[in-house]
This record gives C-alpha cells, sequence and structure tokens, in this order.
C-alpha cells in the first residue's frame, strides 16, 4: 500500500520493572482495513494500544498516530476509543456522555443520530449506573464512534453483550468499514476476529509470532478437522497414530490430524458404513492455539 | 496530512470547555455525596452556632464572625472533595485513563472542576450571607457582601490544589477518609467553628499553618470583624499553598502517566526551561508560604474600616501593640473584693462600691453614632429604693456598634481605656444582676487585656417585669477571669432601646 500507515509501531519496547511487556514489536494500521490483534492475556495488547494512544511512550523504537506523535490533539481528533475498562459517571446519562465526546471532536455525527443508529433509544436518557454491563458496552461504543473517527480503537468491545447485540454491533462496524474508517480490534473471541478482520497480528510475549490475514494465519496451520458418523469406537479411532485428538460434535466425531489423507483411507478401510463425512481446515481458534503454545513457554490459552 | 480534516473551529473549542463545566456541575448536584456536604453542612451549622448560639442570643459578634468561619467552612469542602475524592477514584477506576485518550481542549478537565468548585462555593456562600442578613441580624453591607463573595469564590483555590494532591496520592477508597482528616481538624484548628483565641495559646499560636485560617481572616477582614495579620500575609500563605501542592500533584499524577493539562510535547531543549521554571515557582511558593505562616498571627487592633485592615503594626494603638507584646504576659489583675455586690443604685448614686462605674455609653469613640445617657429611677428590683435606667438608641454607623453602661472593676478616672486596670475575679463563679426592659435582646460583655479580640458576650431578654440574670463567667468562651477589663451591659441591635438594671453581683 502507497498510502502512508494510519497507526504505527516501529520496533517499539516497553518494559515494566524487568518486565519486558513488549519487546520489539512492529505493527500498523492501514486505512480502511480491520486490523485484530491477538494474544493471551499478558502478551503486550494492551501496552501496544496505550502506546499508540499516546498514554505511554515507547522506551525505544516509535509510536506514531496520523503521521504525529500520539499525544498530539490533532491526531487524537481523528480516533475513536473504547477502552476495556472504563467507568463513566453513574448518575450522567448517555446521551449526556455521548454529547461530552462528541463536543472534542471538529466534525462530529448528531447525537442522536449515533443513539439511533446503535438503537439506544430506550436507555439514552437513563443513568448510565442503572445501565447492564451489555448496555454500558453499547454506550461506550457510541462514545467511541461519534466523533466520526477516521480511526476506531475498539478493546474487547463485544465483551458482556448479548448475541443480539453482538450483530448489531458487528453490522455497524461493518459499515464503518465500507464508509471508509480503519479500525483496531483486539478481542478474546476469536470468531468475532474470523467475522470481521482483513487482517490478524498474533503477540506472545511482547513479540509478534504471526500475521496475515485469516486465511493465511489458518495456513500456518497444518491441523485438519475430520468429521464422520461412524460405527468405531472412539479407544479404537484414537489408537490409530495419526490422529491428535478426538471429541464428539453434535453426534458426529471429529478427529484432529495433520494427515487427512492417511486418516481418510484408515477411515473407509474399518468402516465401510462411514457416512456424513466433511473434512475442514483449522478454524483460527485452534490455529491461534497452536502458534501461542508453540511460542510460549506457559500455557497459551485464550483466557 | 489532511490538517483540515483534524482542526477546530474557536467556538468550537470554547463550547468543549463550557460543555466541560456544565458536565462537571451536572454530575456534582446529582452526587448528594457532594452537593450535601457542600451547600447543607454550612448553611445548618451557621443557623445552629450562628443564628441561634450568636444572634438569638444577642452574639451579634460571634453571628457575625461565624459567618466569616461557616462561609470558610464551605470553601473548603468543593475544593478538597470535588479534586481528592473524585480525581481519587477517576484515577483508580479508569475513568482518568480514558478521558486522557480523548481529545479534550487542553486543561479542560482541571479547568471544569475549579469552575464546579468556585460555583458550588458562590451558592453556599450566598445562602449564608442571606441567612446572616435576615435571621442573623449581622449589619452587612453590599459592598462587604460581594467582598466576602470573592474571598471566598478565590479561597477555594487552595483547597482545590490540597485536593488535587489528595486525589493524586491516595486510592479512591481511602480518599474519603484522608480528605475529612484534613477538612475537620483543619476547620477546628483554623477557627473556622468557633475563634480558637481563647482556646488553647498553642493552637492559637500554631493557627497560621492551616491554610484555612488565613482564609477565615480573609473573610473576618471582608465583613469588617476583628482580625490578626495582614492582608498580604494571608494572601501570600494561600498562593504559596496553592502553587505548591498544584506543582506537587501534577509531578506525581504525571509519574503515574497522567498530564491534566495535556502532553507535554515535544521535551528535548523546552525541557531545562521548564524544570528551571518548576523549581523557581516552587520556591517561591515556599517563600510565600513561611512570609504568610510566620506574619498570620500578628495581633491586630479591631479594624473599624477596611482600609485599615492592611498592614498589622502600623495604626494600632500604643496600648494594642503593649498587650500584643505579652498577651498574657499582662499582670494578673488585682483581687476582687470578697464582697459580692457591686452595686445596688439604693444609695442614690449610680456609682459603683468598687472600681469605676456605671458610665453609659455609646461608641462614638469608635466613630460610631450609638448613643446612650443612664439615670436612677425609684423603686428598683424586689421593692428596693433605686434602680438604674440606660436608654439610647443603637445606630448603624460602624461595624459592631454598641450602647449601654459600662463598669471598669479596677477603674480609675482620668485614665485612658486602654490602661485601666483588671481585676482578678477568678475566686468567682457568677455575675448576676436584676434586669428589666422593652423586651429587647441585651447583651453582657467582658474584656480582657486583649482589644484585638472579640470579648466574651453573653446575652439576655429584659422582659417588662424583673428578672435575675445570672452570668456563668466560668463558662464564658475566651473570658481571662483573672484580668476582667470591662463589663458592659447594653445592646447592639439597631434603633432605640430602654432597659432597667439592680442589684449587680459578683460571687
Amino acid at each position: 500500500m502507497s498510502q502512508p500507515s494510519l497507526a504505527r509501531l516501529h520496533d517499539a519496547h516497553k518494559h515494566f520493572g524487568k518486565i519486558a511487556a513488549l519487546d520489539g514489536f512492529s505493527f500498523e494500521v492501514n486505512r480502511g482495513e480491520l486490523v485484530a490483534l491477538l494474544g493471551p492475556n499478558g502478551a503486550g495488547k494492551s501496552t501496544a494500544i496505550s502506546l499508540l494512544l499516546g498514554l505511554q511512550r515507547p522506551d525505544r523504537g516509535s509510536a506514531v498516530l496520523f503521521g504525529d506523535e500520539p499525544q498530539s490533539i490533532d491526531a487524537r481528533r481523528r480516533i475513536g476509543v473504547m477502552m476495556q475498562e472504563t467507568n463513566l459517571p453513574a448518575v450522567m446519562r448517555p446521551r449526556e456522555l455521548i454529547a461530552q465526546v462528541a463536543s472534542y471532536y471538529p466534525h462530529p455525527y448528531e447525537v442522536s443520530a449515533v443513539i439511533a443508529r446503535l438503537a439506544l433509544e430506550s436507555l439514552a436518557d437513563r443513568p448510565y449506573g442503572k445501565l447492564s454491563g451489555g448496555q454500558k458496552r453499547q454506550v461506550q461504543f457510541a462514545m467511541a464512534i461519534v466523533g466520526r473517527p477516521e480511526l476506531l480503537f475498539l478493546d474487547e468491545p463485544t465483551v458482556g453483550l448479548d448475541i443480539h447485540a453482538r450483530e448489531a454491533l458487528w453490522r455497524v462496524v461493518r459499515e464503518l468499514i465500507h464508509e471508509g474508517c480503519s479500525i483496531l480490534l483486539t478481542t478474546h473471541y476469536i470468531e468475532e476476529a474470523e467475522a470481521l478482520a482483513n487482517r490478524v497480528a498474533v503477540l506472545t510475549h511482547g513479540r509478534q509470532v504471526a500475521a496475515g490475514t485469516v486465511d493465511e494465519i489458518r495456513a500456518h496451520v497444518s491441523n485438519k478437522s475430520i468429521l464422520c458418523r461412524t460405527k468405531l469406537a472412539a479407544d479404537e479411532i484414537r489408537s490409530w497414530p495419526e490422529v491428535l485428538q478426538l471429541s464428539e460434535e453434535s453426534g458426529r466425531q471429529c478427529m484432529v490430524t495433520k494427515e487427512a489423507e492417511a486418516v481418510l483411507r484408515r477411515l473407509l478401510g474399518a468402516d465401510a458404513t462411514v457416512r456424513d463425512i466433511e473434512v475442514r481446515r483449522a478454524g483460527l481458534a485452534q490455529a491461534f492455539t497452536e502458534i501461542t503454545s508453540s511460542n510460549s513457554t506457559s500455557s497459551g490459552s485464550l483466557q | 496530512m489532511n490538517a483540515g480534516h483534524s482542526t477546530m473551529n474557536r467556538s468550537r473549542v470554547v463550547a468543549a470547555y463550557l460543555g466541560d463545566i456544565r458536565f462537571e456541575l451536572v454530575k456534582m448536584i446529582r452526587t448528594p455525596a457532594f452537593a450535601v456536604p457542600t451547600l447543607l453542612f454550612p448553611l445548618m451549622f451557621y443557623v445552629l452556632f450562628g443564628v441561634f448560639m450568636g444572634s438569638a442570643r444577642g452574639n451579634g459578634a460571634f453571628a457575625l464572625y461565624a459567618l466569616a468561619g461557616y462561609g470558610v467552612f464551605g470553601t473548603m469542602a468543593p475544593g478538597l472533595f470535588g479534586f481528592g475524592v473524585s480525581l481519587a477514584f477517576e484515577r483508580e477506576l479508569g475513568t482518568l485513563t480514558y478521558r486522557q485518550a480523548l481529545p479534550m481542549p487542553a486543561g479542560s478537565y482541571l479547568l471544569a472542576r475549579m469552575a464546579n468548585a468556585m460555583v458550588f462555593v458562590c451558592i453556599s456562600t450566598l445562602i449564608l450571607l442571606i441567612v446572616a442578613a435576615t435571621a442573623g441580624h449581622v449589619p452587612i453591607t453590599f459592598g462587604q457582601a460581594v467582598h466576602l463573595l470573592l474571598v471566598n469564590v478565590l479561597g477555594v483555590l487552595p483547597f482545590c490544589a490540597i485536593g488535587l494532591f489528595i486525589g493524586s496520592l491516595v486510592s479512591g477508597q481511602a480518599a474519603p477518609a484522608v480528605v475529612n482528616l484534613i477538612y475537620l481538624p483543619m476547620a477546628f484548628l483554623s477557627g473556622v467553628w468557633f475563634p480558637i483565641e481563647g482556646m488553647s495559646k498553642v493552637l492559637h499560636q500554631l493557627a497560621p499553618l492551616w491554610p484555612a485560617h488565613h482564609l477565615v481572616q480573609l473573610g473576618l477582614g471582608a465583613v469588617g470583624g476583628p482580625t490578626v495579620g495582614s492582608t498580604a500575609n494571608h494572601m501570600a500563605a494561600l498562593a504559596g499553598v496553592t502553587v505548591l501542592f498544584y506543582f506537587l500533584a501534577m509531578r506525581r499524577l504525571s509519574n503515574r502517566g497522567f498530564q491534566l493539562l495535556g502532553p507535554a510535547r515535544g521535551g528535548g531543549t523546552a525541557a531545562p526551561l521548564r524544570r528551571a521554571l518548576t523549581v523557581g515557582l516552587m520556591s517561591i511558593a515556599i517563600g510565600l508560604i513561611i512570609a504568610g505562616v510566620m506574619g498570620g498571627n500578628a495581633p491586630r487592633a479591631v479594624a473599624n474600616t477596611a482600609a485599615t485592615s492592611n498592614d498589622a503594626t502600623e495604626g494600632n494603638s500604643a496600648t494594642a501593640a503593649t498587650d500584643a507584646a505579652a498577651p498574657s504576659g499582662a499582670p494578673v489583675g488585682v483581687a476582687a473584693p470578697e464582697v459580692p455586690l457591686v452595686a445596688d443604685f439604693d444609695q442614690g448614686s449610680e456609682r459603683s462600691r468598687y472600681g469605676l462605674g456605671w458610665q453609659a455609653g455609646g461608641d462614638d469613640m469608635r466613630g460610631g453614632s450609638s448613643k446612650a445617657s443612664q439615670h436612677l429611677v425609684d423603686v428598683g428590683a424586689r421593692q428596693s429604693r433605686a434602680a438604674l435606667e440606660v436608654t439610647g438608641e443603637v445606630g448603624t454607623a460602624i461595624q459592631y456598634p454598641f450602647a449601654g453602661t459600662s463598669f471598669l472593676p479596677n477603674g480609675t478616672e482620668n485614665t485612658e481605656f486602654g490602661n485601666q486596670g483588671y481585676m482578678d475575679y477568678s475566686a468567682k463563679s457568677t455575675l448576676s444582676f436584676q434586669a428589666r426592659g422593652d423586651g429587647q435582646t441585651y447583651t453582657v460583655m467582658l474584656m480582657g487585656p486583649r482589644l484585638d479580640v472579640i470579648p466574651s458576650m453573653y446575652g439576655f431578654v429584659a422582659t417588662a417585669d424583673w428578672q435575675e440574670v445570672r452570668v456563668p463567667l466560668k463558662d464564658l468562651s475566651g473570658l481571662d477571669l483573672q484580668r476582667v477589663r470591662l463589663i458592659s451591659i447594653g445592646t447592639s441591635t439597631p434603633g432605640p432601646f430602654r432597659f432597667q438594671i439592680d442589684d449587680v453581683r459578683v460571687e
């Protein structure tokens, strides 16, 4: 891409005491793309975001936002922010909270238009403190987008949302991308990255361990899943050396393997009645688990 | 880069600042834990102490003192709580981090809270002024009211700075306790509730260490009350406290990654200059505080006009200066006679049995327009032969008007008031006398060596029938029983008055 990136970390280092939160991380967000930053807790995602938001400065390397220091108010007027843990004054109403944030931007959306877009009319005039966790997240999302940002930071945006609200938020995120907004998303929900992201960067121990499109990341992983209905006993399937894992998924056996062809030959040979066979490439979740655990001495779980 | 997209026109920036102020104000009004102590407590205490125990009992001087005192009480709260508690919580809960990521105009966070504190102070002081002028019968001019309002509205700044420092230091959970631990003792030690001159010599001498003391003195000066220290001293101390705590708080916050004034850009060449400037300002602040504290308690005579309140030493009468040099080092008065009777007026004379008295008088010596005269009338209390009647009119030319009749227990003719001797009444416990009159409230006033403190006072109502008034001398605040210079019975309520006394005793 010839255009300069909107947000960019270059060889960023950040230490807290002896712990290296970021250890030479380079990363960028370009116009019109949604980049998902994945990684286990403590991987350095929050630190990376906070360098780009100008809340901290890198010990070494650089953080650039719209070609400027992230602390610059001009740069900040072009971004919208939804943080992971934000406590807002309980006595204020969502309409007032959104209006206050709107007042900081040069060309914000109409407050009422944002409320309508996110279907928040019924809670816009209730005290913020009386809202449920999911409703609060929706209000925070409204606050993040009201400034008509060119780049939106979303840190775990759908935690606590029900399926309906999550779908609604995803719809708006897709619309924003379509309108030319860029988004940097951090999430624990792999399917969220899978559903929304053009590009994924995986971070462990302050370093990038994989990056690319969702498909590219998947391709990193040679695992495939074979699903089928079979009369073979689970123990027998487990005894095959090619099968790494076995589980049951809605009445079908699910075998994880690196050698799908060999497993299929065995399967067809051992059970002539086998049916409903399906071979899947690994999901992003599996890919993620594999990537982070192979780069991690500790457990690379998503929690 | 597309600069046009991120530049904001001036009117939108101004609107953002104003919006933040309005936002904070609405937030605080909806927060009872803030609004109640700020607006209701000073009013409640003033009605309780200033009106019921002050004005209603004839202690107009205390009603005036309390106006300044509780005004400061109401000024400390919005600064200390608004910054201390809210900031600590917002820092801890991540709100401050979030706000920093927003393109909030520079300094708006501080400005909105400061403006908010000022609005609250303005309201609480206005309420006190209205109550004082109506229910409290405190004679106060429009100019004095405006002066007090100004003193308090600006006086909130040092408490904002102290609050900011607390908020930068402690956790949200601890903040309310820490703020109260500073707020309430400081209020007491600074004489916010009661003048501390009479309570303890040590506490009195330490008072200039507390910022609230200086604000109380400025408030008293504003409404024409008796003050110590010079205006310049008090302003220096308060300005120093504001600058010092502001910088300490900012440094603390910036170490924790918070730049409340907006980001410090560039660093590099500007840094040494900024550091030098900070060090310079801090030194000046500390210098101001020291100067203010050192001179913050210098006694001075009761200020009759605001014009004389500018210097501690100039313009004081020689006597006041002498007293000030050794306020309680003054010799103990002569021992009071065994006989309790001071005067029964039955011998056909207005004279007291000892000392100098009784003498009718107004406040003309202090430039006032109050007048009084006295004469004997036939048939006193309990069918005695005679009583002393005092009539006159209290004018409003000066603060603290007073007219009535006075008795100097150890007084002598042809001696200046400031050189009159003292009587040691420490063996006695009660001043009693018979009184009747026109149904108004009157005041018994006792003065010691110092002329620069509020006299000890006791109020009573002179009803149509004779009644015995008993003044518990040991319980009067601020009274040095070993050194009683003057006992006056009279009134500060503007207008005509008439009362009679008989059978005055100290026993």
